[in-house]
């Protein structure tokens, strides 16, 4: 992923999973971003904001994983919403991709 | 091209101004011809090869193909009518998207750029320069730069 900023890193936002009910649905579908060197630091980041309607700080969070690590867990969701956020996502030319969780 | 703050802020009026001088205004159409760039089996549901032949990759390819579709037909009422976009105005050129715009255009420019990139083998853009472009690579190239460089100064908007 070409560089284009420095983002500030703001500790994690992200609310922890609560425990599973019999009545939930399988939330059991990764949805991942993986990195390319030809995707913009910053629209990925604008891309993870109007898609998941995330704060920028979280948005940039998941970028930098993205950029750094190789790939980024977006959302864990069920089979359908996990595939809707995928479309979106290739949609903006990301390279994302839905994983059966192990 | 270069953002011009202090637009409407309202979410459902939002729209984006941009001073944009003659030339950038030409090649930013010219590079837009270009589209789509990406091949529709460029995109993969899951790494698991299991899934190469499946329904809902074959949905997504679907899918794929009737944004870019849909994309298209926008374009064509840009060149159709490139005043609905480009407007003279006290101080020079300017571009003015809808928020619905901003957004159609800044994935019409990454599909320039990524399937310009995906055409010159996936290069690893933080090495050296390829060496000696042929006349079809060097298209690639400069439609893959430029469309970047259109990228970033629409995205100076939401920064």
């Amino acid at each position: 992923m070409p560089e284009t900023s420095t983002p500030t890193i703001l500790p994690d936002t992200e609310q922890e999973q609560k425990p599973k009910s019999k009545d939930q649905p399988d939330r059991g579908y990764l949805v991942i971003c993986w990195n390319d060197p030809v995707n913009l630091m910053d629209y990925v980041t604008h891309v993870f904001q109007a898609v998941f309607g995330w704060p920028k700080a979280r948005a940039e969070k998941h970028m930098l994983q993205v950029h750094q690590n190789g790939k980024s867990l977006l959302v864990r969701e069920t089979f359908e919403k996990a595939e809707h956020y995928v479309h979106q996502l290739q949609g903006y030319g990301l390279t994302a991709t839905m994983e059966k969780e192990e | 091209m270069k953002f011009l703050p202090g637009q409407k802020t309202d979410a459902a009026e939002r729209s984006f101004m941009f001073q944009i001088d003659a030339r950038e205004e030409g090649l930013l159409l010219v590079i837009l011809r270009l589209y789509p760039v990406l091949e529709n089996g460029y995109h993969r549901l899951s790494k698991d090869p299991q899934n190469a032949g499946s329904a809902e990759q074959r949905l997504l390819e679907e899918s794929m193909a009737q944004q870019r579709a849909a994309h298209r037909r926008k374009l064509d009422e840009l060149f159709l009518a490139p005043q609905r976009f480009f407007k003279q105005a006290a101080g020079g050129r300017r571009l003015i998207l809808s928020g619905e715009q901003f957004e159609w255009l800044l994935q019409v420019l990454n599909d320039i750029r990524v399937g310009s990139w995906v055409r010159l083998g996936c290069p690893d853009l933080e090495a050296s320069a390829p060496s000696a472009p042929t006349r079809a690579s060097a298209r690639y190239l400069e439609a893959m730069h430029l469309s970047g460089h259109f990228q970033m100064a629409l995205l100076e908007a939401v920064k």
